[in-house]
């Protein structure tokens, strides 16, 4: 070997070692920067990805309105489009008249952010959201909708915070059934990447008398999670030799977040 | 987040070995930076299982054996075989993938693959491999302007195949 790769080769090994060493804190700062010099990049992202929506939804749009048109004559037309816009404006009011409802309903303050990024990693399941420390959000705060339980606060900067979603596996909530005195843990599925994602609910006592449709609750144990947000429905169950496991389709529907609340530290 | 991936792949064909560590250490840096999770502070009584995640750092190590495979065919790219470079380019990004995952699966202590893991490896590849070709011809649009060779000349190219 050339006495120049091997000091190169020396010089990588280092570096590896040098970033396999450092400690959470240090891993924490360094991601920090990162975000905060991509974020300009990011917004930038996030806008061109919203008008990318809004034009498929456009063309999605048009396709529709031009089956009709062959249908019907064109005054029809032009009343049907008019009130598809209405239907539109509609439902976004009750999309954002249910978000305030449901922030002025909850027991504990809420903040509101915009998700503006979805699977920002290759095989862990997360997304970024548009609000961080400035909003007071920290480390590990849940992360909630009208629907349910999104997930935790995985990294925070500024201005934006990635949330770690309930369908990863490292995303560990401890849960209680409805109309059972039966608590366990329940995590995302490695490798589960089906439509829609399902949950474990693993630590159940061996005779554990449940049904599929009975609801799941977090039970507040542990301190992150508050005590009684939705996490999903039992679909089914299978006893083991040990325990038995349960197979709960989550609340939330992950594919249609845009807007989600985060729990701060405060509460 | 693949792009750099497989900017990176192609790039590090196109250089000398330190240069292509340099970049892998660069590479799986900014990769790390953007995908490792922080560990969960949980109350082990009522979590007794916690899942452990890939350490920081992790992915320095995929780059830059990723790396040494591309660069284990530069002889190849420098006959002028471009178009295999861009195929291994998809056969070091599925390498990548699948690494990270049996990686993933090793940290959490048991092995899971079926074949919706095997199809993302397999699709992100054909990304690389797609646009792998636009890369090298970016690539030798910055090298033109640096005054690089990226292809070097016959008595450089036998001194290195030598």
């Amino acid at each position: 070997m050339k006495p120049l790769n091997l000091i190169a080769l020396l010089c990588f090994l280092g570096g590896a070692t040098w970033a396999l060493t450092r400690n959470e804190r240090s891993v924490r700062e360094i991601q920090s920067y990162y975000y905060s010099a991509l974020m300009p990049f990011l917004k930038a992202g996030s806008a061109i990805e919203e008008r990318a929506r809004a034009f498929s939804r456009e063309v999605h749009h048009s396709r529709e309105l031009e089956e009709e048109l062959q249908l019907t004559r064109q005054e029809l037309s032009r009343l049907r489009q008019i009130e598809q816009r209405f239907a539109d404006l509609e439902s976004e009011n009750e999309r954002l008249r249910d978000a305030v409802e449901f922030k002025k309903n909850t027991p504990f303050s809420l903040i509101a952010a915009r998700v503006t990024r979805r699977q920002t990693t290759n095989w862990y399941k997360t997304l970024e959201i548009n609000r961080g420390e400035e909003s007071f959000i920290g480390n590990q705060n849940p992360v909630v909708t009208a629907e349910g339980l999104v997930g935790k606060i995985d990294v925070t900067g500024k201005e934006f915070a990635t949330v770690i979603l309930l369908t990863d596996e490292k995303c560990q909530v401890s849960a209680k059934i409805e109309g059972s005195p039966e608590v366990g843990i329940l995590s995302g599925r490695r490798s589960d990447y089906g439509d829609p994602p399902m949950l474990s609910l693993r630590f159940l006592s061996k005779k554990a008398n449940l049904k599929a449709g009975q609801r799941v609750f977090s039970n507040g144990r542990g301190g992150i999670i508050p005590a009684n947000i939705l996490l999903g429905t039992i679909e089914s169950v299978e006893t083991g030799a040990q325990d038995s496991e349960a197979l709960v389709r989550p609340a939330v529907n992950f594919n249609d977040l845009v807007t989600v609340f985060v729990i701060p530290s405060a509460n | 987040m693949f792009l750099l991936l497989t900017v990176f792949l192609c790039a590090s064909v196109t250089v000398p070995l330190p240069v292509m560590f340099f970049y892998a250490l660069i590479g799986g840096f900014l990769w790390d930076a953007q995908c490792s999770l922080s560990a969960m502070k949980v109350d082990p009584y009522v979590y007794p299982d916690p899942v452990p995640s890939l350490r920081f750092g992790v992915s320095i190590l995929l780059f830059g054996l990723t790396g040494l495979f591309m660069h284990g065919f530069r002889p190849l790219f420098l006959q002028g075989k471009w178009y295999l470079s861009a195929c291994l380019t998809g056969a070091a990004t599925f390498l990548f993938c699948a690494g990270e995952y049996l990686l993933i699966d090793f940290a959490r202590g048991s092995f899971t693959f079926h074949s919706k893991v095997f199809l993302q490896c397999f699709y992100t590849a054909l990304f690389s491999i797609v646009v792998s070709p636009l890369i090298f011809a970016m690539l030798f649009q910055v090298a033109k302007w640096f005054h690089y060779a990226v292809i070097p000349g016959n008595k450089e190219k036998k001194m290195y195949l030598s």
